[in-house]
């Protein structure tokens, strides 16, 4: 049924432009696609719309899709922003503005060679001498720094946004690690997955080209005479706003994830330190800014580089790129002179314009800023001074004398920028459809003919009206951009890979990952055999306070004191008679206080930081039970507030997604190190506490009645109760029960078990024993399991006459000493290295990458 | 005059060093007036290969690196330098160039604008601001030589501050310095430079040694000579004069030069990196023995 009062989306939004747009062409008319696009929106209807985009919101949260905003007080991770809405650029125009990027790109990179060779622009006067010797981004240790290929820029990033004139005006430019890349394609993915229809009569150029082009550029500058070149995606790590993108690169292009300290340089060579030992690196994608490549010669108190690492790239051992000493580009200054360098290199004007720019340094262009200050942008020349841009109509008269004061004195130093109005494009903002300023970010790899540009990119738009506050570092959102044409016959470019297809069939795994998933393993572990055994204990006590009458049985005693062994919060249940008459703040505190060691909430805390800091590992079922957790880990936080009955309903949730968490880890991922280590980490923690329960449930002979409840828990702890029940009725023994717990061996939570898996495991990680058949790990654990199996249950159930059971006290005491042992024994093999240099820096003057 | 040069420098550290990555200048540069022969550079434990590499400045460094625990580390560099010139050093003519004819020249000669630019501009350890400016300020006059006003601004240091060992570190800003009135021979030539660059002319840090000479009557000890530093002014149609504000002389046939840059973080005669942690003790021997 028609309704009169539907509203046209379309006709609503016109209504509401009050600048140029992107919908309409130079005419004034709705351009095509943008029509098809509202005509699709008209009919999937606004409130679907909405619902979609909470879908997206949703999802991309589920996606663990972040970036980090620096100093942000709500913590660090901020859910990426993503409008449903797309960015549209028909083909035809598009095929014009990456030939304008092209020759950008091409201009940029004989720029960069120039300036670290033989700087003919200086002395030609085509660009002042500031422009090399007064740029911060000038390294002069790098002046002998050569990729082995005709280009030096591999990568680079330009920011535009369509000027008055109705074309796409060159903003910006990242000419060092540009950022970026990797949410376009995680936008792609999800708007292709939560919204198709949107696409719908159109048709939308691939991403994927680009990151192909990228692969081969690095496989042709890696080492020919290898068929598995080890590449490394070099992250500043898990601190860094975009570390969420480095990770999701890295495992999209298939290279290793590192930080600088997983490298190191020795005998003129990269390695990567990982578990199987030293591995010889080819080639560094680096997500880290020039200066902080190699604190020996470059910025000395960088943590995040590696030491050597520009000798060994002038020994042509290695290949980094961008070339560490490009951001020398990035300096604004540059932009006043583009034209005048593209007639010099090229004897052609620029193809597309940049936004006007004036560097003071010059007498009449000083002259001309001061005298038009009302219409500039102030900006310092260089890009790493901590200096915010200055809008010159938005001072009062002493400050705008006051920055011409300034800018007279080292005019060298300031560039000037028209201040350009924007165009603004279709955003959906709090349920409407309304108009916002938006820039696009483009994204170039230099391929064999040149510079592949990928066919799509990185749209922010102004969350605010009338404002242009597109940075993420202040809440800018993004839109996916959609490269768009009637035709699906476009001429595809053929993607060939020009080496044989380099298979690594080995993938390495950095001692740093290595370590952090042993401890996910077992921060896993650990938080479910607390919340396992908290849950048995609540069970108990819920029975004894609503069906027991008021006496405290004494089995509650020992059950609330093996729950303070379990989780190592001492003093607790131990000699705290007090906490035993009432035992639930005690417990409430164990579960919710995240800054108390031991407790639930601190290891899930542990265990979530473990879970990100190796991210590249998951898939995304993984993601999303992390998510789930995530949300139990807020709750508990809060059980303070919560009665007992949602408190056990949050802590079984989380139990079950952190089952859900290991099933789908054993039935999923790759039986490689990465799943040894975690499993072994599992198991290390698994043994450890169960052996703690058994011991302070029988270490020491209680009356029977008192024994027969401990036995049902320790029993529902191993999850053996049924099974017992089918073998022995309802007759509870202790020995019985030892049997089962410690030498049942098709039990999965017997003890016998559990140490006989980890041994499986340990011989199959790489081990580094030198003559030895057996490392100090299978040794103690070969030790453990034999104690076990060679143990008399009988004598183990029987006391000495202080009612003690020491040989079951002893046995489990030398267990727990072995399985611990084995922990150390890892650490000194495969983890021993990450220590050495483990550091988060704050992130001083770094420059933010901001996108 | 013909020298033998050696440098020995010691590291013993509390904790064993398992990698060190380290980066020497301590090469002294082949010049019209200097030569420098036979050197040899010698890192204990022995390292597998030692790189030698010429800098953006054109001075010889040496990298190397260790991998294996080690608790001390010695570099032992030797050279025989031969001095060419038997003159103090100062120009046979004076040059009459006045500051404000060298200061129109760098802006107007656009070669030498490109050559001094970055030696005229502040670099990371020279900054300056009005205080600093003022303290040279009677030393330059426009219509003064520009050469005389270095000599002046050298002789003012040298009287106005104490040399005292251990007063600063490299990284001792120079506004303390100033403030303090006392340093050693980096502060001096870093004060000198920053008051040269803030009047608008060229100056670098040179780096290199000194034959000290023991008290009359009294025989040399080992070990006694130290690494030096002293500045470079560019005076037009001359070139780069060098002065030495520790000793207000004009460095002559005594001054072994081993490299020069912007400032003291160009040219830092050992660096390193270290991966321990744990204290670590250091022992500098240097010997500058005049051969006959």
């Amino acid at each position: 049924m028609l309704t009169e009062a539907s509203v046209n989306l379309l006709q609503s939004y016109q209504s509401g432009i009050d600048s140029y747009d992107e919908i309409l062409d130079v005419n004034g008319l709705v351009k095509p696609h943008w029509r098809a696009l509202f005509s699709t929106m008209e009919k999937l209807g606004l409130d679907e719309l909405k619902i979609r985009n909470q879908e997206i919101i949703s999802k991309l949260r589920e996606n663990g899709v972040t970036y980090n905003v620096y100093e942000s007080p709500d913590g660090m991770n901020r859910p990426w922003q993503l409008d449903p809405i797309p960015f549209l650029i028909e083909q035809k125009e598009w095929n014009g503005i990456a030939k304008g990027l092209q020759q950008r790109a091409l201009l940029l990179d004989l720029i960069l060679r120039d300036i670290y060779g033989p700087r003919n622009l200086v002395k030609d006067a085509v660009i002042p001498a500031e422009l090399v010797f007064d740029n911060t981004g000038f390294c002069r240790p790098c002046v002998d720094i050569k990729l082995p290929a005709s280009r030096q820029l591999m990568l680079y990033a330009a920011d535009m946004a369509r000027g008055p004139d109705g074309q796409m005006w060159i903003l910006d430019r990242r000419t060092q690690a540009p950022s970026g890349s990797g949410y376009c394609l995680e936008n792609r993915i999800v708007m292709s997955k939560l919204i198709p229809e949107l696409a719908d009569g159109m048709y939308v150029s691939k991403l994927s080209p680009f990151f192909n082009s990228l692969q081969n550029t690095v496989l042709r500058l890696s080492d020919k005479s290898k068929d598995a070149p080890n590449i490394v995606y070099l992250t500043p790590g898990p601190n860094n706003e975009a570390y969420f993108e480095h990770a999701y690169l890295a495992s999209y292009l298939g290279y290793t994830l590192a930080q600088g300290d997983d490298l190191m340089v020795r005998n003129g060579f990269v390695w990567l330190k990982s578990i199987d030992g030293l591995q010889k690196v080819d080639v560094i994608i680096r997500r880290i800014d020039d200066d902080w490549c190699d604190p020996l010669e470059l910025r000395e108190d960088s943590r995040l580089g590696v030491p050597g690492l520009l000798q060994a790239i002038r020994m042509g051992n290695v290949q980094v790129l961008n070339p560490p000493g490009s951001s020398v580009l990035e300096n604004h200054a540059f932009l006043a002179f583009m034209e005048n360098i593209c007639q010099y290199f090229l004897g052609e004007k620029l193809i597309m314009p940049s936004v006007a720019t004036w560097w003071c340094g010059h007498k009449k262009e000083l002259n001309y800023v001061v005298n038009h200050i009302d219409e500039l942008i102030i900006k310092k020349a260089n890009r790493k001074s901590r200096f915010r841009s200055i809008y010159g109509r938005l001072l009062t008269k002493s400050k705008k004398a006051e920055l011409i004061a300034m800018i007279s004195a080292h005019p060298h130093e300031y560039i000037a920028q028209q201040e350009v109005s924007l165009s603004t494009t279709p955003s959906l903002i709090d349920g409407n459809i309304v108009p916002r300023y938006a820039a696009l970010r483009a994204f170039l790899v230099a391929d064999e003919n040149g510079y592949h540009v990928m066919q799509g990119g990185l749209t922010r738009s102004s969350p605010v009206k009338d404002r242009f506050v597109i940075s993420n570092q202040y809440g800018g959102l993004s839109k996916d951009t959609w490269i768009v044409s009637d035709k699906t016959d476009v001429a595809q470019e053929k993607i060939v890979l020009n080496a044989p297809a380099s298979v690594n069939r080995h993938i390495s795994l950095p001692s740093r990952s290595a370590e952090n998933l042993f401890w996910v393993g077992r921060y896993c572990e650990r938080t479910m055999a607390v919340i396992k055994f908290m849950n048995i204990t609540i069970n108990v006590l819920n029975l004894d306070r609503n069906f027991g009458g008021s006496a405290k049985q004494e089995h509650i005693k020992f059950l609330l004191q093996s729950l303070t062994h379990l989780s190592s919060t001492y003093p607790g249940f131990i000699d705290e008679d007090d906490l035993l008459l009432d035992p639930y703040p005690e417990i409430i505190d164990l579960v919710s206080n995240h800054n108390r060691p031991g407790t639930i909430a601190a290891n899930i805390g542990a265990f979530l930081n473990s879970v990100s800091a190796v991210r590249n590992q998951w898939d995304l079922e993984i993601w999303r039970i992390v998510d789930h957790i995530d949300k139990g880990y807020h709750e508990i936080k809060n059980a303070s507030s919560m009665n007992s009955n949602n408190i056990q309903k949050t802590l079984d949730g989380l139990y079950n997604n952190m089952f859900m968490f290991l099933g789908v880890i054993s039935e999923s991922m790759p039986r490689d190190n990465s799943f040894l280590l975690l499993e072994t980490g599992k198991l290390i923690e698994r043994i450890l506490s169960r052996v703690s329960v058994i011991q302070s449930n029988f270490g020491v002979k209680n009356a029977e009645s008192v024994e027969n409840e401990l036995i049902e828990a320790t029993l529902i702890n191993h999850h053996l109760l049924v099974n017992y029940r089918q073998i022995y009725k309802s007759q509870l023994s202790v020995e019985a029960m030892l049997d089962m717990v410690l030498l049942e061996k098709r039990l999965p939570f017997s003890i016998v078990y559990m140490l006989d898996e980890l041994k499986k495991n340990l011989g199959k990680l790489p081990s580094t024993t030198r003559g030895e058949r057996l490392n100090d790990a299978q040794k103690s654990v070969l030790e453990a399991s034999t104690l076990v199996k060679l143990a008399s249950i009988s004598a183990l159930s029987k006391c000495d006459k202080n009612l003690e059971r020491i040989d079951l006290f002893h046995l489990l005491s030398e267990i727990s000493r072995l399985i611990s042992s084995v922990s150390f024994s890892l650490t000194n093999m495969y983890f021993s290295h990450t220590m050495m240099q483990h550091s988060f820096f704050n992130p001083v003057d770094n420059d933010k990458d901001e996108i | 005059m013909k020298y033998k040069l050696t440098h020995k420098t010691e590291y013993k550290y509390a904790e064993p060093v398992n990698n060190y990555h380290s980066l020497v200048c301590l090469t002294p540069r082949t010049l019209p007036k200097q030569l420098c022969q036979d050197f040899t550079i010698t890192v204990s434990p022995e390292p597998s290969q030692i790189v030698e590499r010429v800098d953006f400045y054109g001075n010889t460094t040496h990298y190397f690196s260790l991998h294996s625990p080690h608790k001390t580390l010695t570099v032992l560099t030797t050279s025989v330098v031969e001095c060419l010139t038997e003159t103090t050093g100062d120009p046979l003519t004076k040059s009459y160039i006045t500051c404000e004819e060298a200061r129109f020249r760098f802006k107007e000669e656009r070669a030498l604008k490109i050559s001094l630019l970055e030696y005229i501009l502040p670099s990371p350890l020279v900054k300056w601001d009005q205080e600093i400016c003022d303290f040279a300020k009677d030393c330059f006059k426009d219509d003064r030589p520009l050469y005389s006003c270095v000599q002046a601004l050298c002789t003012k240091i040298f009287t106005e501050f104490d040399f005292v060992p251990d007063f600063s570190t490299i990284n001792t800003p120079i506004k303390e310095v100033l403030a303090a009135k006392k340093g050693v021979c980096q502060d001096f030539s870093h004060l000198a430079i920053a008051c040269i660059r803030g009047f608008g002319f060229a100056a670098r840090y040179v780096s290199g040694y000194l034959e000290t000479l023991p008290p009359p009557g009294k025989q040399k000890m080992q070990g006694s000579d130290a690494s030096h530093a002293w500045i470079s002014v560019f005076i037009p149609d001359y070139g780069w004069c060098d002065f030495d504000p520790t000793n207000n002389v004009v460095p002559g046939e005594r001054h072994i030069i081993t490299a020069w840059g912007r400032d003291y973080s160009d040219v830092p005669p050992l660096k390193g990196i270290i991966f321990s942690y744990g204290k670590h003790a250091l022992k500098v021997e240097v010997d500058v023995i005049p051969l006959l």
